[in-house]
């Protein structure tokens, strides 16, 4: 009985022990890292902020309770696909690249998201888009392609007589139709749609197109196997053509960095200059 | 159960007993083992859990597993994840596929560091989310070549004088600002406003899924192992949890659970496979596995969905139309760490 009342004293003790060193350490490393409840994003971004805004929506893929997307408290990037294929429609035929090309059938498979909804300035026209001013009216049709200053849309490009791609050699209605706005057009006057730029891109930057149309240059997700059903991100998904002389793909905000190690303070050991 | 006892669970009044009489070591260990099974039971709360929880630890290496104990094991699993997670978990256990080789590459010239495909990863592999926070992929960045050659840092890296001299040792304007592609120079943490920051580049790394990888021949109980499609994976039950493997990973591509995982059942990823994303315990292993519960059944892994460049390709190496095949065709490719001979199926690759 005496031994194990002295056992259960020092039991006591030892568990009293315990609990010191366990509030000493809460002290010096501050509050325990509770998970604060993060807050669900849905406007996300895709690749080119601004640009390519997708909205979360919740269960769209029923089976697991997926949403279509989740996003970054931190970016509002999108970091996870649910569903791949959200708000796409089929890309539309594509010219073989030469007799041999094999790749014309992935393109049965091939989906993109439209680019023609977001043609809107500050929200005018949701379903005339450019042609509600330009529509010949409102605004004239311009007589030439001789660069000029513009007297709207310095939002989109800053300076018209500097225009920051092709180094000088193309401006404005080299690539946007000056009767149908909401058109692009390539060097034979044929109208392009906005959903389908590589059309008109791929005429100078043919490697690239070249490189797109294999699926080693540009974005595709959904299915790995040739011929599966991909979504593929178009030129101007990931560009922004009118500024990229400056940037090919505009810098955008990173994600946290990983925790330190526990006890480490900074990490100042990784700067050795 | 949501915890795994790991035998050091209080004996009570069995260790008092234990001492009394002259045991001999075999005794004790046996004795622990049911103690420690006793501790774990009384969490459970039905005998079917009792019972499956038994089942559950004396369970044997999933590959030498008959179908009808694998299908046990499988739905012990499930049902166990469907309770504490309060979903409908699913665990796969598809076979890997035929005529499939994985291979994965990356374009360092397009990689911008954003990390997103960091958390990709996490979102889909139900890592531990904090307290530890565990990561499969690491970023890193490194100094491109034309800045050490930079007016500001021409006339560094010098040897300093010394009271004892330089021994003769002269060693040139960069050699202490290596550039290019050396992880002793990398940066991980860093958080500059907005990326790609101007000089840098980018080198993200996870597992490369050798075709000899130095983690499984060194693991001492064969609980990694690489399936023929070329991933590496774990049997997380057989796993003991000794970290040899990761000692052995030129590539720092294994994680260890140091704590009982915190996945809030909210963020958990309810479609899972059992080499793959299904959630760990504490004390073992775990790794990029090409997200396995994806790519068989055709998805592309989380990590290259997420990339806002297009830096990342995945594809059946096996298959010459593929995305993969038609990049190590036609760029210029490298691999990690070539001079290890672990034939990685992860490729690094610029235009």
């Amino acid at each position: 009985m005496k031994r194990s009342m002295q056992f259960l004293v020092a039991a006591g003790v030892a568990v009293a022990g315990i609990a010191v060193v366990i509030l000493a350490q809460g002290s010096v490393a501050g509050p325990a890292p509770a998970k604060e409840q993060q807050q669900v994003v849905t406007d996300c971004v895709e690749s080119r902020v601004g640009y390519t805004d997708i909205t979360r929506k919740e269960q769209a893929v029923p089976e697991y309770g997926y949403p279509n997307v989740k996003c970054s408290p931190r970016t509002h990037k999108v970091w996870w696909w649910g569903d791949p294929f959200a708000d796409t429609i089929p890309m539309g035929d594509m010219p073989a690249l030469d007799p041999n090309d094999k790749s014309k059938g992935d393109f049965a498979h091939a989906v993109v998201r439209p680019r023609e909804p977001h043609l809107q300035y500050f929200n005018m026209f949701p379903d005339k888009h450019c042609e509600g001013c330009h529509d010949g009216e409102n605004v004239p049709f311009p007589k030439n392609n001789i660069p000029r200053e513009l007297g709207m849309h310095q939002d989109i490009v800053e300076n018209a007589l500097d225009l920051q791609h092709g180094r000088g050699a193309i401006w404005c209605l080299d690539c946007h139709s000056a009767k149908h706005r909401n058109k692009l057009v390539d060097h034979r006057g044929r109208l392009i749609s906005f959903n389908q730029p590589q059309k008109l891109c791929g005429k100078c930057h043919g490697q690239i197109y070249a490189d797109w149309r294999r699926g080693i240059h540009g974005k595709r997700i959904g299915s790995w196997k040739t011929g599966g059903k991909k979504r593929w991100w178009v030129c101007t998904e990931c560009h922004n053509p009118h500024t990229v002389q400056i940037h090919r793909f505009d810098p955008i905000k990173p994600e946290a960095p990983p925790e330190l190690p526990r006890g480490m303070n900074n990490a100042d050991h990784e700067l050795k200059y | 159960m949501s915890q795994q006892c790991s035998g050091h669970c209080h004996c009570g009044k069995g260790a008092e007993e234990a001492e009394s009489i002259d045991t001999t070591r075999r005794d004790l260990l046996k004795y622990m083992g049911v103690a420690a099974m006793a501790g774990a039971m009384a969490e459970a709360d039905s005998p079917e859990a009792e019972a499956a929880t038994f089942k559950e630890w004396f369970q044997t290496h999933y590959q030498l597993m008959t179908d009808s104990e694998k299908k046990a094991c499988i739905a012990r699993l499930e049902a166990r994840y469907s309770e504490e997670y309060g979903k409908h978990v699913t665990v796969s256990d598809a076979p890997p596929l035929k005529g499939v080789l994985f291979g994965y590459a990356l374009n360092i010239q397009k990689c911008i560091g954003c990390r997103t495909c960091v958390h990709a990863c996490v979102q889909e592999n139900n890592q531990s989310r904090y307290d530890p926070e565990v990561q499969w992929i690491k970023v890193l960045k490194m100094e491109k070549g034309g800045d050490s050659f930079s007016e500001d840092k021409r006339e560094k890296g010098y040897p300093e004088h010394s009271a004892i001299g330089d021994h003769g040792v002269q060693v040139g304007g960069n050699a202490y600002t290596p550039a290019g592609v050396s992880l002793e120079d990398s940066v991980r943490y860093y958080d500059p406003e907005k990326v790609p920051e101007d000089g840098s580049f980018y080198f993200p790394v996870q597992c490369q899924q050798c075709e000899k990888p130095p983690c499984v021949k060194t693991c001492p109980v064969r609980a990694t192992f690489r399936e023929p499609n070329g991933v590496v994976v774990i049997d997380y039950n057989w796993c003991i949890g000794c970290r040899m493997c990761q000692l052995a990973c030129p590539y720092g591509a294994r994680r260890f659970n140091w704590g009982e995982p915190n996945l809030p059942p909210e963020e958990m990823n309810p479609k899972t496979h059992y080499f793959g994303n299904r959630p760990r315990m504490r004390g073992v292993m775990e790794k990029c596995t090409f997200c396995l519960q994806r790519t068989r059944e055709g998805r592309m892994p989380a990590c290259l969905e997420a990339c806002p460049v297009g830096a990342r390709k995945f594809g059946n190496l096996l298959d010459p139309q593929s995305e993969i095949r038609q990049v190590l065709a036609t760029k210029r490719v490298f691999r990690f760490k070539e001079e290890f001979n672990t034939y990685p199926k992860f490729f690094y690759f610029v235009d």
